[in-house]
């Protein structure tokens, strides 16, 4: 079986749909043939077409963006649509996002289901991960440990799901941190990021002129 | 003010009152995620392509219109790509409705949120998520959906005045 992991972040470097990615990868371990494909622009290559084309399984890992996926990997997928594969593909899907809800993904990976049917494709569903915001930035830490516990344990059941070709319902999970920490640290955060730019924390609540 | 983002370059349908339409006129870069919109200059987009501003312009609107071609329950890519680079109408920092963690807002208009699909084969579950995912953006704006319809084709929407 070759699988294609496709990281949908716009981002090429340091991202969580990469960390997830990473993650899932070594729960498949060496029981699959895997590829690693970005989706970080808009067009999608024809050499990237073709890679695809190869694998019987798909791994989409995206960020939410505005409560669907973001506008690139769109295109992209449009442009998956009107290549017109002739394969049977299997598709599974992996949401990050900043809320701390996982549920908050529900309509990001209908999405990519609704397009799975469209295009002629199986879909075998996938899993919505709320505090993604701090993946990228969470310390190395023992599988099913720590904050990511849930998530560690998520992963290693979709990497069973999609090993054995089973389809499974979507579903949703949080990091395993009190969600007033979780919003206290990504807004302390926020106003890090906007003093190393010269701002202040007012700054954040601006409008512009 | 009635904001209107579309996908159709050249616009036929006829508006009611004060509008702005933004529209595909030239290349539209997407979001790279690097939330300089929110920490770097805060209410507009760093990239400089014609679209850095929508967050301002939905700050000044009392409706939003999106009309897009349905896909697979989401607007098109243009359309999405214009929302994903409009972050700015809303704050970095978190506040719980409805016990959901949502973004502040940072302007005090209510948006009236209304969105007209086109497309020739939009299924049910298309449908189905379209609405819903109108829904989860009029909560994440802390705005009120007006209303969601669809229609075949781009021709059929001319008939309809906005």
């Amino acid at each position: 079986m070759r699988i294609a992991l496709i990281n949908g972040s716009p981002k090429v470097h340091n991202s969580a749909s990469g960390t997830l990615l990473s993650d899932i990868k070594g729960y498949l371990g060496e029981r699959a043939e895997l590829v690693e494909i970005g989706l970080h622009s808009a067009v999608i290559s024809k050499e990237v077409i073709t890679e695809l084309e190869k694998s019987d399984v798909w791994v989409f890992a995206y960020p939410l963006y505005v409560d669907g996926i973001p506008g690139h990997m769109l295109s992209c997928l449009m442009q998956l649509e009107e290549a017109q594969l002739q394969k049977q593909v299997s598709i599974y899907g992996i949401v990050n996002c900043g809320f701390y809800e996982g549920i908050q993904a529900e309509y990001a990976l209908k999405i990519l289901q609704n397009w799975s049917i469209k295009t002629g494709f199986v879909w075998n569903g996938g899993i919505g991960i709320g505090g993604g915001g701090g993946l990228a930035m969470m310390p190395k830490t023992k599988p099913g440990q720590g904050p990511k516990a849930p998530i560690d344990k998520a992963l290693a059941e979709l990497a069973e799901s999609i090993l054995k070709g089973d389809a499974r319902e979507n579903y949703y999970v949080s990091v395993a941190f009190p969600r007033f920490l979780y919003k206290m640290g990504a807004q302390m955060g926020w106003r890090q990021m906007i003093k190393a730019n010269g701002g202040k924390t007012k700054d954040l609540r601006k409008i512009p002129k | 003010m009635k904001l209107i983002i579309t996908d159709i370059e050249n616009f036929n349908i006829p508006v009611e009152g004060e509008y702005k339409i933004i529209c595909p006129k030239g290349d539209i870069h997407h979001c790279i995620g690097c939330f300089g919109c929110w920490v770097k200059t805060p209410g507009k987009c760093v990239i400089h392509d014609g679209y850095e501003g929508t967050g301002a312009d939905m700050g000044k609107c009392s409706e939003l219109i999106i009309v897009s071609r349905c896909c697979y329950g989401s607007v098109s890519p243009f359309v999405k790509m214009v929302q994903d680079r409009a972050i700015s109408y809303i704050q970095a920092d978190f506040v719980i409705r409805k016990g959901k963690m949502h973004h502040k807002r940072r302007y005090k208009n209510v948006i009236n949120l209304s969105a007209y699909f086109y497309g020739e084969n939009i299924n049910d579950a298309e449908k189905e998520t379209a609405r819903d995912l109108l829904v989860a953006n009029a909560e994440n704006y802390d705005g009120v959906v007006n209303s969601v319809s669809f229609y075949k084709s781009v021709e059929e929407l001319e008939g309809v005045t906005l």
